[in-house]
C-alpha cells in the first residue's frame, strides 16, 4: 500500500540522521578528539574584541565638537599576576588594596581573562608600571580611545554624552551591537545617533599555546568605524552668544531660514561634557548632577514656560483667520478689563490705558485689553486649536528629542483638575498665560512660521555630511494652514514693535537693518516673571529667526531685548559683515 | 484504581523516557552547580508535573484531546498573542508567562496543540479529493503559531513547526508535487523572513555558513562548543569535569547546550546512549503506529516523532556544527518545565493509542 511506503520513507529518514550524528559524533569525538582536547587544556582560544572608534561630531564649519582620545588603560590578567604584589601595584596606580583585589575576583571563574584595573592614567603613571613590569607580571597598559568634548561647555546640550551601559540597558538592547562594557549615547545627538555613532566592533579568535602566546589567528573581523555626524549649529557663532547671557539662565536660539537648520542652541548654565567621560572627574559629575541651578537641563529646547505677550501672535492669527477680527477692527483700552460689571479686572500692563487701538497698534505695544476682548471674542476651543496646529503642545520634529509642552482646553481641565473651564480663563490664555506652557523652540517654529509664511517651521539640526545648507529632511513638510495675509499683517505688527518709539521691543533696534519682534513678560510666580523676545532678521528677506529666553529675566521688553540686540550684532558680524 | 491507570502502559517507553530525563538532571547538576539556582532540583520537580501530564493524558486517552483540540489550540493562539503583553524577557526575547514561580513557554504547548488539530483535521477529509482545499487550511493552521513565535522571537521553537507539517502531510498522502510546491513556496518566502529575524539571529545563521561573520559572538560559541563536544573524546573526562562547559565558554549549557556538556564529560560513549535513547523512542513511536488503524492515532504519532527527531536532530547538530544555532531544546534532557511537560504529556497520547489497541 502506498501509504506505509511514505511511512518507511519517513523512518528511514529519521533513522538514517540518527545516523548521520553518530558518525558526526564520531569524528568529533573519536578521529578529532585529541586535537579538541589539546584546544580545550588552559582553553587555548583567546577572544579579543576590537572596538569600533566612534564617529566624530562637527559644527556646520567642520568644527570638531566630539571625538576620541587615546588614553591609558591599566589590566591586569589575575592568573599571572603574583598576590604578594598587591600592595606594590596599590602604591603605583594610588588604588587601595582591597579595591584591586575586588577588581581581581570580578572574573573567578575565568582567571585568564583580562581586567580593567583602572581607566585614562596618566603619561608618568603608564611609563612607572612599564618600569616595574618584571615585577608586576600579568599587569599590562593598553592604549584605547576615550571620548572627548574639545569645545567643552559648548553645544554640550544638544552633543550630549556617552555613559557605560548598564545590566539592564544591556538586556533590553540587541547583544550583537551592544556588549556588557559598552558605552552609549545618554542624552542628546550621541544617544539619538548612537548606532551610527558607533559602528560596529570587531573581533579576533586566537588559538594560544599553553604559555598564553598567540599560535594562529582562527577569524578575524575589522571594526566598522563609526559614522562621523554634523550638525547645523554654528559653534563660532554659539561662543561668542554666550558671553551676552553671562550668569543669567536661559537660551538663545537662531535657526538659519533658508535651510531650517540651527545655529544656536545655546542654554545657560551648561555643562562640560568631558566631565562625564573622564574617570577623574566624577565628583564634578556628581556635583552637576546635583546642582540647583540645573545646568544639565536644556532650557532651549526642554524648558517649559508660559509664554506671555509673544503668544498673542498666536491669537491675532486664530481671529484673523476665522475672520473675526480684521486688522482695521479696534477696542477702547482704558487701561483694565472686566467680562461682566462685577467680575474681576484685568489689568493692561500700561495703567493709563492705549486709548482706542487696532491689531498693527495692539502688537506694537503688547496691549492686554486688546487681546482680553481678541480672546473672549474667540473662545479657548478655537485658540487650542490654532495653538496645536502651530506646533504648540507637541515634539518638534528635531533629531533629538524635545518637550512636548501643554496646550490647555476645557476637555483637558475636566480631565486634569476636575473644574469647569473659567471664562476668565480664556482672557489669560488669550496673552499666554492660565496653564499653557511652551519651550523656546516652539516660539521659534512660531516665529519661523510667520517669517516665513509658513514655509519653514521645522527646526533641524544635523545636515548630511558638512553641507551646511543640506539640512536632513524635509522642512517644508507641515506649513499651517493659514493665509499669506495674515502673516503679513503679523510681521508689520513685529515691525512697528522694534520700530516705533513705541513699541515694546524698541531696545533691541539695530542701525544696519531691520528686525522684527515680539516681547513677552510671563508671570510665573513664586518668583520673576519670565523675559521673553522673539523675532526675525532682517524684515525684507528674513534670513534668521531669533528666540531669547531668560528666566526670571523680569521683562522681555528690557532684558531679552537688549540680550537680542547684541545677539543680532553679533549675527551681522559674523554672517553679513565679514562675508561682505 | 491504581490498576486501571497502569494498566497497557507500553514500559518500555516509559523506561526510555525515564533514562534521558535521569541523564538530564545529571548533566543539567553539572552544568549548573557552580552558578548556583538549584536547576537539577528545578528539573526534578518538574519532571513529578510530567509525568501527572502523562499519566492524565494517558488514561484520559487522545480520542478525548483530539476532540477538543479546536478549542485547545485557540487556547495556546490567545496565549502566544499574551506573551508579548505579559510575557517575561529574557535576553531580549519574549518566551514565557509567568505563574508564580512556574514559568510557561506558550510556544510549547502550541506544538502539541497545533499537531493535534493537525491530526483531527486531516483524519475527517480524504487525500483522494480534498487536497487543495486541506493544504490551505493546515497551511493556515500552522502559519497563525509559526508568525507568532517568530515574533517573540523564538526562531528555532518556530522552525520545529515545518518538520511536524511536512511529515503530517506526506504520511496523510499528499501529492509530492503539491509538497514540492510547498517547499518552494518556502525558499521564495526565506527572503522576506530573513528580514523579520532579529540580527542577532541573522548572525547565527550566517556563522553556520562563514564563521567569521562573528567571530566574538556567535562563531566563538559555535566553535566552543564544539571543542567542548570534541574533547569529551572517546569516554569522556569525567561528571562535573569539563571544563569547557564549567567555565562558561559555552553559553546555555543547562538548557541549549546541554548536549555539550553530555558530549565532554561522557565522551562519545555517552552520545551513543544519548542517541540510542531516542533511537528506541522513535521506534517505539513507529511501533504504537503500527499497532492501531486509526488514522487520527497514526497522523498524531508521526507529528510527534517528526519533532522529537527534528530537535534531537537540530539540537546535538548545532553543538558540533551540522546545524546553525537556533536555540531549541533537546527534548527529555534540556532543563526547561514548559519543554519536559509537552514532551511527556504528547508520550501519554502516544500510550493511550496504545492502550487501545486491544479494541481491535
Amino acid at each position: 500500500m502506498k501509504l506505509s511506503s511514505r511511512l518507511k520513507i519517513l523512518r528511514y529518514s529519521m533513522f538514517g540522521g540518527l545516523g548521520l550524528l553518530v558518525l558526526a559524533l564520531f569524528h568529533t569525538q573519536v578521529i578529532k578528539g585529541a586535537t579538541y582536547r589539546r584546544m580545550s587544556e588552559n582553553n587555548r582560544i583567546r577572544l579579543i574584541r576590537l572596538e569600533a572608534p566612534r564617529g566624530n561630531i562637527y559644527d556646520r564649519s567642520g568644527m570638531l565638537l566630539a571625538t576620541n582620545r587615546p588614553a591609558y588603560h591599566v589590566y591586569v590578567i589575575p592568573e599571572d599576576f603574583n598576590p604578594s604584589e598587591i600592595p606594590l601595584l596599590s602604591e603605583v596606580l594610588k588604588l587601595s588594596e582591597n579595591d584591586i583585589r575586588s577588581h581581581m575576583s570580578e572574573v573567578r571563574h575565568a582567571s585568564f581573562t583580562p581586567v580593567l584595573l583602572k581607566r585614562d592614567v596618566s603619561k608618568e603613571m603608564a611609563m612607572r608600571i612599564e618600569e616595574r613590569r618584571p615585577k608586576l607580571g600579568g599587569v599590562f597598559i593598553q592604549v584605547r580611545p576615550i571620548r572627548t568634548y574639545p569645545e567643552g561647555e559648548l553645544g554640550a546640550h544638544v552633543l550630549g554624552y556617552i555613559g557605560k551601559i548598564s545590566r539592564l540597558e544591556y538586556e533590553a538592547r540587541d547583544q550583537s551591537v551592544y556588549h556588557l562594557n559598552s558605552w552609549i549615547g545618554r542624552t542628546g545627538v550621541e544617544s539619538a545617533y548612537d548606532r551610527e555613532l558607533r559602528g560596529e566592533d570587531g573581533g579576533r579568535q586566537l588559538e594560544v599555546d599553553a604559555r598564553g602566546v598567540p599560535i594562529r589567528m582562527l577569524q578575524e573581523r575589522k571594526p566598522r568605524p563609526g559614522s562621523d555626524v554634523y550638525l547645523s549649529l554654528d559653534m563660532k557663532l554659539q561662543s561668542k552668544l554666550r558671553p551676552i547671557l553671562g550668569s543669567r539662565r536661559g537660551a538663545i536660539l537662531l535657526m538659519d531660514l533658508k535651510t531650517g537648520g540651527l545655529l544656536s542652541t545655546l542654554s545657560t548654565p551648561g555643562y562640560d561634557p568631558n566631565s562625564f567621560v573622564t574617570p577623574s572627574r566624577n565628583e564634578e559629575r556628581l556635583e552637576l548632577i546635583g546642582s540647583r541651578q540645573r545646568p544639565l537641563f536644556d532650557r532651549g529646547l526642554n524648558g517649559l514656560y508660559p509664554p506671555g505677550s509673544v503668544f498673542k501672535l498666536v491669537t491675532a492669527m486664530t481671529a484673523l483667520e476665522t475672520g473675526l477680527i480684521t486688522r482695521h477692527t479696534t477696542f477702547n483700552c482704558p487701561g483694565y478689563f472686566q467680562l461682566s460689571s462685577r467680575s474681576r479686572k484685568f489689568q493692561c500692563w500700561f495703567d493709563g490705558g492705549h486709548g482706542r487701538v487696532d491689531l498693527l497698534t495692539a502688537i506694537e505695544r503688547s496691549c492686554n485689553v486688546y487681546f482680553y476682548q481678541v480672546g473672549r471674542l474667540v473662545g479657548p476651543k478655537l485658540l487650542a486649536s490654532y495653538a496645536r496646529k502651530l506646533g504648540f503642545g507637541s515634539r518638534a520634529a528635531l533629531e533629538i528629542p524635545t518637550a512636548e509642552g501643554l496646550v490647555p482646553d476645557a476637555d483637558w481641565k475636566e480631565r486634569q483638575h476636575h473644574e469647569l473651564w473659567f471664562p476668565g480663563e480664556t482672557i489669560s490664555f488669550a496673552i499666554g498665560q492660565s496653564y499653557l506652557l511652551v519651550s523656546p523652540l516652539q516660539i521659534l517654529r512660531l516665529i519661523a512660521a510667520i517669517a516665513t509664511d509658513g514655509s519653514v517651521v521645522e527646526p533641524r539640526l544635523l545636515t548630511s555630511n558638512g553641507h551646511p545648507e543640506t539640512v536632513t529632511g524635509n522642512v517644508r513638510s507641515s506649513a499651517p494652514p493659514i493665509g499669506p495675509e495674515t502673516f503679513r499683517v503679523l510681521r508689520q505688527g513685529m515691525l512697528r514693535a522694534v520700530a516705533s518709539d513705541q513699541g515694546t521691543a524698541q531696545l533691541a533696534r539695530v542701525d544696519f537693518g531691520k528686525l522684527a519682534a515680539k516681547t513677552g513678560t510671563a508671570q510665573a510666580p513664586p518668583g520673576d516673571p519670565h523675559a521673553w523676545f522673539g523675532g526675525f532678521y532682517p524684515y525684507e528677506d528674513p534670513r534668521i529667526a531669533l528666540v531669547v529666553f531668560v528666566e526670571r529675566g523680569r521683562s522681555g521688553g528690557i532684558t531679552a531685548a537688549k540680550i537680542a540686540k547684541q545677539v543680532i550684532q553679533v549675527y551681522n558680524e559674523l554672517y553679513v559683515t565679514s562675508a561682505a | 484504581m491504581l490498576h486501571r491507570l497502569l494498566k497497557g502502559i507500553h514500559w518500555r517507553i516509559v523506561s526510555v523516557a525515564a533514562g534521558l530525563v535521569l541523564i538530564g538532571v545529571v548533566a543539567i547538576y553539572s552544568a549548573s552547580f557552580r552558578m548556583g539556582g538549584g536547576f537539577a532540583a528545578k528539573q526534578a520537580t518538574w519532571t513529578l508535573i510530567a509525568v501527572c501530564a502523562f499519566f492524565s493524558a494517558a488514561w484520559v486517552g487522545y480520542r478525548f484531546f483530539l476532540n477538543v483540540s479546536y478549542l485547545f489550540y485557540g487556547l495556546t493562539i490567545v496565549l502566544l498573542v499574551f506573551v508579548p503583553l505579559f510575557g517575561e524577557t529574557y535576553l531580549g526575547a519574549n518566551r514565557w508567562i509567568s505563574f508564580g514561580p512556574f514559568q510557561l513557554q506558550p510556544s510549547e504547548l502550541c506544538k502539541i496543540a497545533t499537531i493535534l488539530i493537525l491530526a483531527q483535521y486531516l483524519a475527517n477529509r480524504t487525500a483522494l479529493s480534498e487536497q487543495k482545499r486541506s493544504f490551505f487550511v493546515t497551511l493556515a493552521l500552522v502559519a497563525v503559531p509559526v508568525g507568532l513565535i517568530l515574533k517573540q522571537p523564538d526562531l528555532g521553537s518556530a522552525l520545529v513547526f515545518l518538520p511536524v507539517l511536512f511529515a503530517i502531510l506526506f504520511f496523510w498522502g499528499f501529492r509530492i508535487r503539491y509538497l514540492v510546491f510547498l517547499a518552494m513556496l518556502g525558499i521564495s518566502m526565506a527572503p522576506f523572513l530573513w528580514h523579520t529575524l532579529k540580527p542577532y539571529q541573522q548572525k547565527r545563521l550566517l556563522v553556520f555558513f562563514n564563521p567569521s561573520v562573528d567571530p566574538i559572538g556567535a562563531s566563538y560559541t559555535a566553535i566552543q562548543s564544539k571543542i567542548a563536544v570534541g574533547s569529551g573524546g572517546l569516554i569522556g573526562k569525567g561528571w562535573l569535569r569539563g571544563t569547557q562547559t564549567q567555565l562558561d565558554f559555552v553559553p546555555e549549557h543547562h538548557t541549549d547546550f546541554i548536549f555539550s556538556v553530555i558530549g565532554e564529560e561522557f565522551g562519545f560513549a555517552g552520545s551513543i546512549v544519548i542517541i540510542a535513547l531516542f533511537g528506541f523512542l522513535l521506534l517505539y513511536v513507529f511501533e504504537i503506529m503500527e499497532h492501531t488503524t486509526d488514522l487520527k492515532a497514526r497522523l498524531l504519532a508521526i507529528g510527534i516523532a517528526a519533532f522529537l527527531f527534528f530537535q534531537v536532530f537540530v539540537n546535538i547538530g548545532m553543538t558540533i556544527g551540522l546545524a546553525p544555532i537556533t536555540g531549541l531544546t533537546l527534548p527529555l534532557v534540556s532543563y526547561g518545565g514548559s519543554s519536559l511537560v509537552t514532551t511527556f504529556f504528547a508520550l501519554g497520547l502516544l500510550v493511550s493509542v496504545y492502550k487501545e489497541r486491544s479494541i481491535f
